[in-house]
């Protein structure tokens, strides 16, 4: 690295490392970037228009490729070998990683919603979790910068939940298909609203990236570069100004402090050949995820900072929050054997159920304090795995049942706002390390009475929205604490180096900046401060475009 | 023995489209000692009567020992032949002849055998994987079950009996009725599991993806175009019959 003399290191390169890296690249910082995963190239590696026919075992998932063998996730998913990780008595959780440059960018969801003023000033509102350092009309130009650098299609609703961006911003959303123009109608009759998804998918080019062609699932990745995804965007981009410098297969150990306890280094392990290498640092961007970023810090323990770095609140690994989920469905007799056409669309939601009840909220007439909404699974999807149907007999009269129920099955997924408490954290398993040598995260988890109830009231508003549209059931609903997923499965982790506005109760400040090392800066989802139900990832791009020009004005000023 | 009807039978096997080089490559991968237990344990148990009133072979397989394709296979060119196939001659021919009572010929859409759907199955069964092997254990008791109920009923293998006894036998155990008699309770639950996996195998096969009627997977010039009117007009209908408007 002697002959390129890099300003700052970010460790990551997926959502928050990849804008960290633009954001700074942009404005002539050189920036040399660690990622653990190897190189990845969506335009050679993505298969797209591949059937489920042409893949082993039709498509279907396992502990190789937990979400089918066509998901882009490379070396990860729920587990990663050789990188365990452990929970403590009673906690289940799940985390999903993954090894590859551009990170779970390459394959995430791509539901790129705002967070709402009220977000922000949660604790304010009902005296629970914390608030944001800084209010929403703080972060509103930053989110519109970032729609439009990642390319969201989605229209301005005026809805309380939903908040606006700038005209011209949002790209046209593709037109609302069969299911959910039903359950819409369904939703309207109790008095819900739906609205188009925002998604980070381009239906117009953009930059190098062409237009959607709506075919080939996003999880599987875009060669074409209209899904979002940092491999075919933010990195090329920073790349070509000749600034950045990547490291792909570089694990990122811990952060390292001169004797006067000051951050100077960083230390990695080259995974190819398990040699472990300290890099002079001026400046350090943490962006390895929530929970790694946490695990690089309670691992840089050192004389000057003996609970880990930039630990001095014992906030680190604390307040770690994931979205609550849980799904329910029905086949919809209405529905079956309707007329065909192509139901790929972006494969994703073009309509969802936004949170109806802040309304109701501040009236105090729920039982639980957050909101929640609800994206709608159906279609005609290409055949695979499973067949839908209460299959009976054999022969024509069999086909017909599956053929009946081909597109008829309608489930509604909730994703709800948990808040943080003293059970759910992680800390540092003193007793494993990973095959690198690097101690592991061990979880700890536990759902209060709020995420329960918000559950419960999401089961039963999906059941009268289900049999609006003319489903009947048999069995009662499920119990919350049985139907809720695991902490971790939604994968929307976050909370571990929250920010705030003092040091005693937070890791870093509005800025990502930690309190205790001005040097050294965390820019994933690790510094929310609370985690709304609206997906996490745009915010982390935008908190990470707003921190990085900030950090680049301090390195102007000679400040850092 | 065997109906001349019958498409496939001990003297007409089913041909699996495996490559001799697949077959090949797992000859070497199997003569370890781990792998071959679980082979000649199906094969012998096969052949053990079990033809009592509510027979149920609880064969005792050994799980399958082989690698799966890993956490980064090739997504371009997707492996195959990864694990060696389990599934016996005879086995494959059996399943042959299910997977078309199952998914018959209808006009010009072909039959599951046409298809290749047994491949299908055998990959399915011989797969590395938890829930592949949890198949596994349903389909090849099911298998052995047909046979045995076949000699108890025929004294003759299933697929060396007439298609007509075939399903005097298959009737017994393809329907979730109340009064199913406890004696096919666990057989019905089996066949349960292959005809799920043969009518996904067979609409995953071109022939079937079209017989479903997916139409997507095709690239789109210009914005996604919708439903169509024919599908809107439906919906309508839908929303007038249940009082909702959009
Ligand atoms: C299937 C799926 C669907 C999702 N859908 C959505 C969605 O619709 N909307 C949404 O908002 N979010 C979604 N998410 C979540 C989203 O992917 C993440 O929030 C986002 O990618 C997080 O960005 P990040 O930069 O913090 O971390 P990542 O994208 O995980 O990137 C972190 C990178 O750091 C690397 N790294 C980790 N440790 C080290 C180390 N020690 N040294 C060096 N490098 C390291 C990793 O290899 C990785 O490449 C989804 C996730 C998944 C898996
Ligand atoms: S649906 Fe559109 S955005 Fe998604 S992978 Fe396909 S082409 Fe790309």
């Amino acid at each position: 690295m002697a002959t390129f003399d890099y300003q700052v290191i970010i460790v990551g390169s997926g959502a928050g490392g990849a804008m960290a890296a633009y954001t700074l690249t942009k404005q002539g910082y050189k920036v040399l970037m660690l990622e653990a995963g190897r190189d990845y190239n969506p335009k050679t590696e993505t298969p797209m228009f591949k059937t489920n026919a042409q893949a082993p075992l039709m498509g279907s998932g396992n502990v190789d490729k937990d979400f089918g063998f066509y998901d882009a996730t490379v070396d990860g998913g729920w587990t990663v070998p050789g990188e365990p990780y452990t929970t403590g008595e009673g906690s289940d959780f799940l985390w999903w990683r993954s090894r590859m440059l551009g990170g779970r960018t390459n394959h995430w969801g791509r539901y790129a919603l705002r967070f709402s003023p009220h977000d922000f000033k949660g604790f304010t509102r009902d005296g629970l979790g914390a608030d944001w350092p800084f209010e929403y009309e703080e972060l509103a130009p930053w989110y519109d910068k970032t729609e439009e650098l990642v390319g969201i299609c989605g229209t301005n609703t005026g809805l309380d939940d939903m908040p606006d961006s700038a005209e011209g911003i949002l790209q046209p959303p593709p037109k609302p298909r069969i299911p959910e123009l039903l359950v819409s109608a369904a939703a309207k009759k109790l008095g819900i609203a739906t609205a188009p998804m925002h998604r980070a998918v381009l239906t117009r080019p953009k930059d190098d990236r062409q237009a959607c062609f709506y075919a080939t699932p996003c999880g599987h990745g875009c060669s074409i570069g209209a899904a979002f995804q940092t491999t075919t965007s933010l990195i090329p981009m920073a790349k070509a100004t000749g600034l950045l410098t990547v490291i792909t297969n570089a694990m990122a150990k811990e952060v390292n402090v001169d004797e006067h306890g000051k951050v100077n280094a960083i230390t990695y392990i080259d995974k190819m050949t398990k040699q472990s290498h300290s890099l002079e640092a001026k400046v350090i961007i943490l962006a390895a995820s929530a929970c790694e970023s946490a695990r690089i810090l309670l691992n840089s323990k050192s004389e000057h900072h003996p609970n880990g770095l930039a630990n001095s609140s014992g906030h680190v690994g604390k307040n770690i929050m994931d979205s609550t989920g849980v799904g329910y469905g029905a086949l919809i007799p209405a529905l079956a054997g309707r007329p065909k056409y192509n139901e790929d669309g972006h494969t994703a939601n073009h309509l969802f159920i936004p949170w109806w009840g802040h309304q109701l909220h501040k009236e105090k007439l729920l039982d639980f304090p957050r909101g929640y909404h609800f994206e709608i699974g159906s279609g005609f999807r290409a055949p695979g795995a499973g067949v839908s149907g209460n299959l009976d007999g054999y022969g024509q009269p069999l086909k017909n049942i599956a053929k009946q129920a081909y597109g008829s099955y309608v489930s509604l997924s909730l994703r709800g706002e948990m808040l943080p408490n003293e059970h759910c954290y992680m800390e540092i398993d003193q007793n494993v390390k990973d095959q690198w040598g690097i101690p592991v995260v061990k979880f700890h988890w536990q759902w209060s009475e709020h995420e329960l109830k918000q559950v419960e009231h999401g089961l039963k508003t999906a059941r009268r929205i289900l049999e609006t549209m003319g489903a009947s059931f048999t069995k009662p609903l499920p119990k919350a604490e049985d139907a809720i997923l695991k902490g971790g499965q939604i994968i929307h982790e976050v909370g571990s180096t929250r920010m705030g506005d003092s040091s005693k109760n937070s890791v870093t400040n509005q800025w990502g900046q930690t309190w205790d090392c001005k040097n050294v800066f965390v820019m994933d989802a690790g510094v929310f401060a609370s985690n709304p139900h609206k997906n996490c990832t745009l915010t982390i791009m935008t908190l990470a475009m707003r921190n990085a020009t900030w950090l680049a004005s301090q390195l102007d000023k000679g400040a850092l | 023995m065997a109906d001349k009807k019958n498409k496939y039978s001990s003297s007409k096997p089913y041909q699996s489209s495996l490559t001799r080089r697949g077959a090949l490559k797992w000859l070497g991968a199997i003569s370890t000692a781990a792998a071959f237990p679980a082979l000649i344990g199906c094969q012998s148990s096969s052949k053990k009567l079990n033809t009592s009133k509510g027979h149920w072979p609880n064969l005792s397989l050994s799980p399958v020992s082989a690698n799966g394709y890993g956490k980064d296979p090739n997504l371009i060119i997707a492996p195959k032949n990864v694990w060696p196939r389990i599934l016996t001659t005879e086995q494959l021919t059996l399943v042959a002849v299910l997977a078309d009572i199952i998914v018959p010929r209808e006009g010009n859409v072909p039959s599951a055998s046409e298809v290749k759907v047994p491949d299908v199955v055998d990959e399915w069964v011989s797969a590395p994987y938890s829930r592949q092997q949890a198949d596994k254990e349903y389909i090849l008791n099911i298998l052995t079950w047909l046979d045995d109920e076949s000699i108890l009923r025929f004294n003759a293998l299933f697929i060396d009996v007439s298609p007509a006894k075939q399903l005097m036998i298959v009737d017994d155990i393809a329907y979730n009725k109340a009064d199913l008699s406890a004696e096919f309770a666990k057989p019905m639950l089996a066949f349960a599991r292959i005809r799920r996996l043969v009518l996904a195998a067979f609409f995953c096969s071109p022939e079937g993806t079209k017989d479903i009627g997916y139409l997507g997977n095709v690239p789109i010039a210009g914005d996604y175009p919708g439903p169509t009117d024919e599908a809107i007009q439906h919906l309508n209908q839908v929303l007038d019959n249940l009082g909702l408007s959009l």
